[in-house]
């Protein structure tokens, strides 16, 4: 018996053995979960269908468009694995309890790295099936490509996901072991900020270049065009690798697959080589930086000035939740991800040339936005929030001791998440507005509908976190992905889809001269109604049934 | 067994082993004492390899921990107060696991599996999720995986935590039996009714120094304390001294 087999046996045993906890679940939730999971993959797939006929439509521009759109699916796709790998990578090479215990066992460095690598892959890329599976699927059925389209996909996928996987790690490893601590980072955070701002107003510049051309404007209006077909990037190779193969040319298929898996294999070489040389001393720099300092580490000394006004207690629980938040990185730089993305989305606006489409296009696309921005605060509210309660987790009981009420501690928590996603959401609205240059009443009405997106999933993840607590859990990704986790997260949906679809709707039988003004202001108002009194009950009713599930909980 | 020269480490400013310098023979049980804070899991993660040591060297079984850490490894175990143990994996799954990664036969693992499994009452619970044991279930599994190797050399950082009076018991008489079969266990401990009972000798560290060492009837003696409580009270007592304050900047001092 070898220590990698004893390694792949153990992983094969946690496979096996999560099946039978599995088992072991109550039957309606597993019933539930894999319904969600089936409708959000049909789902998918007619969006997709539906993308691909839309695209179609346009014609010659149409068709150009669909002949690259599988390398610029799967640019995309590696860039935001990439992310993940740097994300997941952090946490499972450095942050994970696994470490000290394989520390202390015979296994070398590069081992224990390359085989933390594996898993950080796995964990950085089991979401790629959930989007690559609807996608591929529309995509074959809608240009005739055949079953085994699927096959191939499948084939190219592995060493792309290692390849991305890999990226992602190596990236870690050497942050980790370079990154600067103390004075340095503070100018490195200072530093970031005026880089992106000057980044934005680079881009912004380039949006009035008078002298481009068809083709430019072309790659100007699908982001990511030009370096998504160029040969130097893997993801060209799959693409390319694919289709070849699936149009029977084997040879040129097959030599893309040699490309990308000899990339690979040289990566993972790499990511042991680099582990090799930096792991020890970065793990025992994230573990063993304990510091002795003259001054008590402050985190937003203005926060407590600033809350000076509410209770001790609120204060105290609010105050710790934001030290914990911001004292671990991979909370904080998810949401970064998260909002930093839209955010250079909304500021690139004007480079898709949005701005200088018709006045019903503009305003349909800002409020499309909304559809974007409440996705994210979605997710946001299921990833961070909802767990915010169970993450006390054996620390609960200092709560629980204290003279605290547990309607009080539901309602800073409540304040908190509200606090942190309601400006994001309705300056991301303003932004997206400004920058598509939308009428005024689209934007108040972007504006109002992100607000009260961000009331009712701060509410309704804080209610139903207190509901399903899990105070055993250590891991935010177990907590997120449990039944209450799940039910939060298709609850948000359903709340975004039942406040944005009525002026959706409005919207369309506008654009279409289906309504007069008078008809039109009558609805918005009976619309805006239903919002507020829908976003009053999911706001206030979750933490109400929370408060009292807490108040009546064992501890 | 065990050698350490002029092991030190420091956290910034902090200094968390100054200069320590430790010789423990083959078949000893040596009981490392100290306050909160005084550097035992710090020396005791520097000796498994866990830290690397600003200076000095550390040596198991002759082999040096920082220069050939895997061979090292193989000669001895660790059981830390809290130890990681894979939730998911069943009681014997994990311990055909550690049989694995050190490389021993399956007939040796299983033999192992039955005597071990038999010694610290896990019958009942081989196909139990370790994520449903206690925590007494979980130490006694990590007791069983560790001595399956059956190494030369022990570190256990805190080995009676939480544990209930029959295991505190069992793991006792165990760990005195094995240092007479010549192991070498170095463990740290609060609990000095444990060093008097099992330790050969034992040493006592403050603000990263040694401050005694040697069999329990020579630290008293030497001391001047009737039993180790005393003792340990005396050589430690610095640590719990609360400084004069000075009157500082921003403290206004009263006249008379």
């Amino acid at each position: 018996m070898s220590i990698t087999t004893g390694l792949l046996k153990k992983s094969w045993w946690r496979f096996r053995n999560t099946g039978r906890i599995l088992r072991e679940q109550s039957p309606f939730k597993v019933f539930f979960v894999t319904i969600f999971a089936l409708g959000f993959e049909i789902g998918l797939y007619f969006l997709f269908l539906d993308g691909f006929r839309f695209i179609d439509q346009l014609g010659g521009a149409g068709r150009l468009i669909l002949n690259h759109l599988f390398a610029l699916f799967f640019m995309g796709m590696g860039a935001m694995l990439v992310m993940s790998g740097i994300v997941t990578g952090y946490s499972t090479i450095f942050r994970s309890d696994e470490i000290p215990f394989l520390m202390t066992h015979p296994f070398t460095v590069s081992r224990i790295v390359v085989y933390k690598y594996y898993r950080s892959a796995v964990y950085a890329s089991w979401s790629f099936g959930f989007v690559v599976i609807p996608f591929v699927a529309a995509y074959a059925y809608f240009l005739e490509l055949g079953p085994l389209f699927a096959v191939w996909t499948l084939l190219f996928s592995l060493p792309f996901l290692l390849l991305c996987a890999g990226v992602g790690s190596v990236i870690v490893l050497l942050l980790v072991r370079w990154s600067p601590t103390g004075r340095a980072l503070k100018w490195l955070c200072a530093a970031i900020p005026l880089v992106v701002a000057l980044l934005v107003w680079s881009l912004w510049q380039d949006a009035y270049d008078p002298d481009a051309d068809v083709q430019f404007t072309l790659s100007k209006l699908i982001p990511g065009l030009r370096p998504a077909t160029n040969k130097m990037v893997p993801s060209w190779w799959v693409a390319t690798g694919i289709l070849s193969l699936t149009r029977g040319d084997v040879l040129r298929g097959g030599m893309y697959w040699l490309l990308l898996a000899s990339t690979t294999a040289t990566l993972i070489m790499l990511v042991e080589w680099v582990g090799s040389a930096t792991f020890v001393t970065s793990w025992r720099r994230v573990v063993g930086s304990v510091r002795r300092s003259r001054h008590a580490p402050v985190l937003f000394p203005f926060a407590e000035r600033m809350l000076r006004g509410i209770g001790a207690d609120v204060r105290a629980v609010a105050l710790k939740d934001v030290r914990i938040f911001f004292r671990d990185p991979t909370q904080w730089s998810q949401a970064l991800i998260f909002f930093g993305l839209l955010a250079l989305y909304f500021a690139n606006l004007r480079n898709f040339r949005y701005h200088a489409l018709p006045d019903a296009w503009r305003n349909t696309i800002t409020f499309l936005n909304v559809f974007s921005v409440s996705a994210v605060v979605c997710s946001l509210g299921s990833r961070f929030v909802y767990p915010q309660l169970s993450l006390e987790g054996q620390g609960f009981w200092v709560i629980g001791l204290s003279p605290v009420k547990m309607s009080r501690v539901v309602r800073a928590k409540f304040a908190l998440a509200v606090i942190a996603l309601l400006p994001i959401s309705t300056a991301l609205m303003l932004l997206s507005g400004a920058m598509l240059r939308a009428d005024w009443p689209v934007r108040l009405l972007a504006v109002g509908l992100a607000a009260c997106i961000s009331l009712a999933v701060s509410g309704l993840s804080i209610g139903l976190g207190a509901i399903f607590l899990d105070l055993r859990s250590r891991n935010p990704a177990a907590i997120v992905s449990s039944f209450g986790g799940t039910l939060n997260l298709v609850l948000s949906l359903a709340f975004m889809l039942l406040t944005i679809v009525p002026f959706g709707l409005l919207f369309h039988v506008r654009i279409n001269g289906l309504i007069g003004a008078t008809g039109l202001a009558r609805s918005v108002a009976v619309a805006t109604t239903w919002t507020l009194a829908l976003t009053a009950i999911t706001t206030t009713l979750p933490l109400r049934l929370g408060a009292r599930s807490l108040a009546q909980r064992d501890y | 067994m065990i050698s350490v020269k002029n092991l030190s480490k420091h956290y910034g400013s902090l200094v968390a082993v100054d200069d320590l310098t430790l010789e423990v023979p083959k078949g000893e049980l040596f009981c490392f004492l100290g306050p909160n804070g005084a550097g035992k899991t710090t020396t005791i993660k520097l000796m498994t390899g866990l830290l690397r040591p600003r200076t000095g060297t550390i040596r198991i079984c002759d082999i040096d921990i920082v220069q050939d850490p895997v061979t090292a490894k193989l000669k001895m175990g660790y059981i830390p107060d809290m130890p990681y143990l894979y939730d998911r994996l069943t009681t014997t799954e994990f311990f055909r696991f550690t049989g694995e990664i050190y490389n021993l036969s399956h007939d040796l693992v299983e033999a192992q599996l039955e005597e071990q499994f038999n010694t610290f009452s896990l019958n009942d619970y081989r196909n139990v999720l370790v994520k449903d044991l206690s925590h007494g279930l979980r130490q006694r599994l990590v007791y069983a995986a560790t001595f399956l190797h059956d190494p030369e050399v022990l570190f256990i950082d805190e080995p009676l935590v939480g544990l209930d009076p029959y295991t505190i018991r069992l793991i006792k008489d165990l760990l005195i039996e094995r240092t007479r079969s010549g192991m070498t266990i170095f463990l740290t401990t609060h609990i000095l009714a444990l060093a008097e009972d099992v330790a050969d000798r034992i040493g006592i560290i403050m603000k990263g120094k040694v401050v005694a060492l040697g069999p329990l009837e020579q630290l008293t003696a030497e001391a001047g304390g009737k039993d180790l409580e005393e003792v340990f009270l005396k050589l430690t007592a610095e640590q719990y001294e609360q400084p004069e304050r000075q009157p500082g900047r921003h403290e206004v001092t009263k006249s008379m």
